[in-house]
């Protein structure tokens, strides 16, 4: 079958832009949360669009923007057929301020006061249509939307779409600009947003999530397209799967049958044993079901400590991108694997005896000759994604 | 607020020039009372910000069907004095 490559990579988060930056910065022990949120605050639009672009485009997709130029600058896809060029970028969410900023408008002034960008600007597939347009991609597009799950999925079915032969280059990923009033009270309510402020995935305190915001945006091809035009291999996305947990709406499977059934399911893809794989990067939300219950799930596709890989969250230091955080965390594996180090868990000092696995809470630690990883993420509604993440 | 009196093209066209830069038209200053909306890259959802702009600062309403002819930045000034006009017999 076809082998799907990496040939450029794209980031936004609170810890900076551009991949390798932002690896240098998780490497740093440094953290992005302020205030009890992850946000974006150095993100300047007008560095990546026009005034009128940007006037005309929510944050998400701007951050959506931003990253895909990244990745298209790195990846360089001269000679690509517009046709053979596709667009799979989602979102959790869409565009939230859009929304809360006209439903007011609209509640206080009436019609007159509703913006005629409303629409253009809040549909979560606003992101994926205004990357095409950019590049001229003519190919299929669209928008996925499964939580926190999206950038795991948008990556995934990526993936398939170049192994099913409709496209030889996929522009891929997840964006996420939800920390706007609404959505911060309605996690808040929820109980699933740290009161402590604090995001410590696996340790004992835990008290929840904490809401950051950015994207992350990979450029995919045809293993056999990116080696004829002579573009440089970062990586490739070896395995891919997925599983509905059909459980609860927002808890996860207490087993954690959803988890363990993608992760095997993207093992199976990657054609990879569980003792190929030399590092997971975890979903560790930080909220006490998720670390639990991945831990459980780890435990039974990979075995106890000491059998099973090291496992680190990178939600620990920039929170948790929803729609982005499974995109920004497969930039973060593909990092991994090419420098051969692990990122920390930050926060990590009391350990929970339910997690009982090796979370790198004092790294970096290298990892010579690291070869695969997994990234996980789990969505509310019960949607997993896995991938497998392998070096060039 | 409605004008008491009616404006002139050149208090039009400076509103009109105005209300493009607030929406971020490129060119949006230099515009003449013969440029053409094509020539400032300027689509039908632009035109929905720019027609509210005049309709609050001159108390006036423009209907849907009388927008179509609207081709330019000329079309738009003049109908809106035209407006203004009717408003104020």
């Amino acid at each position: 079958m076809t082998s799907v490559v990496v040939t450029g990579r794209g980031v936004v988060t609170s810890l900076g832009e551009g991949a390798d930056p932002f690896f240098d910065a998780l490497i740093d022990r440094r953290s992005g949360i302020a205030d009890g949120v992850g946000p974006a605050s150095e993100f300047d639009p007008e560095r990546w669009m026009t005034p009128k672009e940007a006037r005309r485009a929510d944050r998400f997709a701007q951050f959506a923007i931003a990253a895909a130029q990244q990745a298209w600058d790195e990846a360089a896809p001269e000679g690509l057929e517009p046709e053979r060029g596709a667009v799979v970028v989602g979102t959790g969410v869409g565009g939230l301020e859009t929304m809360e900023r006209n439903t007011l408008a609209w509640l206080q002034e009436g019609e007159r006061a509703v913006s005629p960008m409303f629409v253009p600007m809040m549909m979560p597939n606003a992101a994926a249509g205004l990357i095409a347009m950019r590049f001229g991609l003519h190919g299929p597009g669209w928008s996925i939307a499964s939580a926190c799950a999206t950038g795991g999925h948008a990556i995934g079915e990526a993936k398939r779409m170049i192994e099913r032969g409709e496209a030889d280059l996929v522009v891929a990923g997840g964006t996420e600009a939800a920390l706007t009033g609404v959505c911060l009270a309605a996690f808040k309510r929820m109980g699933a947003t740290s009161r402590e402020g604090i995001s410590r995935p696996f340790d004992l305190r835990r008290d929840g999530f904490v809401m950051g915001e950015g994207a992350a945006v990979l450029v995919l091809e045809a293993e056999e397209h990116a080696r004829a035009r002579g573009a440089k291999v970062l990586g490739r996305i070896a395995g891919y799967g997925a599983s509905n947990d059909a459980f609860h709406i927002t808890q996860p499977d207490e087993d954690g049958r959803g988890a363990v059934q993608a992760i095997r399911a993207a093992l199976a893809d990657a054609g990879a044993e569980p003792g190929d794989v030399g590092y997971v990067n975890a979903h560790g939300t930080s909220t006490p079901f998720n670390d639990k219950i991945e831990t459980k799930a780890l435990r039974a596709v990979f075995g106890a400590n000491g059998s099973a890989p090291p496992v680190s969250s990178t939600k620990s230091a920039i929170g948790h991108l929803l729609g982005a955080a499974g995109a920004v965390e497969a930039v973060v594996s593909l990092s991994a694997i090419e420098r051969g180090l692990l990122p920390p868990t930050l926060n990590l000092e009391e350990p929970d005896p339910e997690c009982d696995l090796d979370y790198v809470p004092d790294g970096p630690r290298e990892a010579p000759g690291l070869e695969a990883v997994v990234s996980n993420s789990f969505g509310f509604g019960g949607q997993n994604a896995a991938l497998v993440l392998a070096g060039a | 607020m409605a004008e008491k009196t009616i404006p002139t093209e050149e208090q039009v066209l400076a509103r009109v020039r105005e209300e493009l830069a607030a929406i971020k038209v490129p060119g949006a200053e230099d515009a003449q009372m013969d440029t053409q909306w094509s020539e400032l890259d300027v689509d039908s959802l632009d035109l929905v910000e720019l027609v509210k702009a005049l309709e609050d600062e001159y108390g006036i309403q423009i209907h849907d069907d009388e927008l179509k002819p609207i081709k330019g930045v000329g079309d738009a000034v003049a109908l809106t004095i035209r407006l203004a006009q009717a408003q104020q017999a």
